[in-house]
């Protein structure tokens, strides 16, 4: 059976991209452009599924209500700009030619480029455990990622763009710093180079794990229980990490999608109950500013923190 | 005529019917390179029935058949790896490690296996029996697909990045030339003396000189030309035509085109089976066609995703026949 998303790609590749490629003359650009394609419809679905069920359970159980939601609205273009613009775009070419070339490289000095399925090789042939194999790995080497980026102050200054909205929803997922994506997208890169992750050859399973992550910043008072909670990481476990008393340099609960990384390493806090959300060092404009202020906020406190004024 | 009279007829009738020899099922197995889903679809092509899939590293793309015929060969490209696989029946018989291999191809002597690295701006020639590597070419850009000279002599290959073509000197290892011939040229093939090169960013197949490169005609086909095939009886070259979704069949003796048809989805590689049916990948839409070129009419195969390089394998036995030898 043909996947729907695959064959929207295909289509809006056929009927749209090559034509366009094809009129000015970029036909070298094919592949990439079916690989973006395929990345930005599969993130056209993940903010389409994330929409349609989030949307109802903020408006069935909100933790909080708000009368001007506008601070909301900003959120919204960071993850169209995230998910369906030119992020997947630029992921999606600089980390396979930077792949080909790294692993390219170590086969040309005798070397075996590291694979997942090579090092486990019961592995290959069942494209879902191996999935989650990587998933795994990527998930615990982000929670890495993430506590340090609250404990540098350098990177603090970037990352609390991040935690300064006061009104989380679902849409705040991607609400980051470029430079702190930047740096997230290098990490994920070495990781991923280090254990052969394959560019976009899982995108549904991708999407299920991106889901998860915009419904752990839902407004939604929702527990997965006592058990749950201890599986997948829930809306009331990842609202702790961004109360205002958890924002800075000492936090809890910093898993991306699986919440046994903070038990394994003590980070874990099951007892907060929905606070209230927000950076309360954060200046206005990086918590009510459009797009444009909050990154250049941000960019100023990363230039204080570099040069130790703050 | 009463019930019961009818009865020994029936019955005498389902009696010869049972014990009628079946027509032999047509055999063989496709093999379908799918390069979005690090996988190879095995196709029974008398049912036109997926079987199975191999898996594989990363991305397999395209295929060689080794000279003896015992090794379908398929080149993962970012999995860096190369695939033996038994034509016959599909069991992967051994998995050598090489850089970036996207397109590879014998020579017709034999001697040479020519791996090219589109990502990596490189081509390996390889002494065939070995696997030892002869020489590196590092090129300026995408070296995409290849064809030599009948006497294996010179290895031409279309530079898709640089809109160029390479021809490069077998014997002393050496390029010869390197010309322009169009707009992100792909598929090219040794015809008549001349090399007929797809310019993929344009609606023809140039017409290339092989003593020194110089474009001396083009053949106008559709939108995208992309790659060209010639039939077993020497008479047609198809050419799929990316942009537009065609494949265009052109007259080998004088390259005029003799008929279009109409296969969206990106029509990409193909291979013609002994039925005089055409399998054809469509590279966008996750399937085969298999065009009937007396009809026009074309059944679809599901396949993984991104089909890219296809093999078929006619004398393959069937998956009843197999199964009976297990």
């Amino acid at each position: 059976m043909r996947d729907p998303f695959d064959l929207a790609a295909g289509w809006v590749q056929e009927h749209v991209l090559l034509p366009f490629l094809y009129q000015v003359g970029w036909m070298r650009w094919e592949e990439v452009s079916y690989g973006w394609a395929l990345a930005a419809v599969y993130g056209l679905v993940q903010v389409a599924a994330t929409l349609a069920l989030c949307t109802p359970l903020e408006a069935w159980r909100p933790v909080e209500r708000w009368a001007d939601r506008r601070a909301v609205t900003v959120d919204i273009l960071y993850t169209l700009i995230s998910r369906v613009g030119v992020l997947p775009l630029v992921t999606f070419v600089l980390f396979y030619q930077v792949q080909v070339n790294l692993t390219g490289w170590l086969v040309d000095h005798g070397w075996v480029p590291p694979m997942l399925e090579l090092l486990v090789p019961p592995l290959l042939g069942h494209p879902i455990v191996t999935f989650f194999a990587y998933a795994a790995i990527l998930d615990l080497a982000d929670y890495w990622r993430h506590r340090l980026s609250h404990v540098f102050r350098w990177w603090w200054a970037l990352h609390a763009l991040h935690h300064a909205q006061e009104q989380m929803t679902f849409w705040s997922d991607d609400r980051n710093h470029v430079l702190d994506d930047l740096i997230g997208f290098v990490w994920f890169m070495l990781i991923a180079l280090a254990i052969g992750v394959p560019p976009l050859q899982f995108p549904l399973l991708v999407l299920v794990l991106r889901f998860i992550e915009s419904l752990s910043h839902a407004n939604a008072r929702l527990s997965f229980g006592w058990l749950g909670e201890r599986l997948v990481i829930s809306p009331r476990f990842h609202r702790a990490h961004h109360g205002v008393l958890a924002a800075g340099q000492s936090s809890c609960n910093y898993g991306g999608v699986l919440p046994w990384w903070d038990m394994i390493f003590g980070t874990a806090d099951f007892s907060r109950d929905f606070p209230p959300t927000g950076d309360p060092e954060a200046d206005a404009a990086l918590r009510h500013g459009g797009y444009l202020a909050q990154q250049w906020s941000g960019l100023r406190r990363f230039g204080r923190a570099l040069v130790g004024r703050a | 005529m009463p019930v019961r009279r009818l009865l020994p007829l029936l019955f005498a009738l389902l009696g010869a019917a049972l014990a009628a020899p079946r027509p032999a099922a047509a055999e063989g197995l496709a093999f379908v390179m799918n390069s979005g889903a690090a996988s190879i679809s095995v196709i029974d092509m008398s049912t036109e029935k997926p079987l199975r899939r191999i898996p594989v590293l990363r991305e397999p793309h395209h295929w060689a058949l080794s000279p003896d015929g015992r090794s379908l060969i398929i080149g993962d490209s970012s999995g860096n790896s190369l695939f033996f696989l038994n034509p016959m029946t599909g069991a992967v018989q051994r998995r050598i490690v090489v850089a970036d291999p996207y397109q590879l191809g014998f020579s017709p002597n034999g001697r040479f296996l020519t791996v090219n690295g589109l990502a990596r701006n490189q081509i390996d020639v390889y002494a065939a029996a070995s696997m030892k590597l002869l020489h590196r070419f590092p090129i300026r850009s995408m070296p995409s697909h290849l064809a030599y000279s009948p006497d294996s002599r010179r290895l031409f290959v279309t530079l898709q990045g640089t809109n160029r073509l390479v021809a490069i000197d077998l014997q002393a290892m050496r390029v010869l030339w390197d010309r322009p011939v169009g707009n992100t040229p792909a598929g090219v093939l040794w015809q008549n003396g001349k090399l007929l090169v797809c310019d993929m960013g344009t609606d023809y197949v140039a017409e290339v000189d092989p003593e020194d490169g110089k474009v001396i005609g083009h053949v106008v086909t559709e939108k995208g030309a992309h790659n060209l095939f010639r039939s077993p009886d020497g008479k047609t070259i198809w050419v799929n035509n990316r942009v537009s979704g065609t494949t265009t069949v052109l007259d080998a003796a004088t390259l005029r085109p003799l008929r279009t048809y109409h296969i969206p989805g990106g029509p990409d590689d193909l291979f013609f089976a002994p039925d005089g049916k055409v399998w054809i990948t469509r590279r966008f839409a996750e399937s085969v066609a298999v065009l009937n070129p007396a009809t026009g009419k074309f059944d679809l195969i599901d396949v993984g995703r991104s089909p890219h390089g296809i093999f078929l394998s006619p004398h393959a036995p069937s998956p009843d026949r197999l199964a009976a030898a297990r």
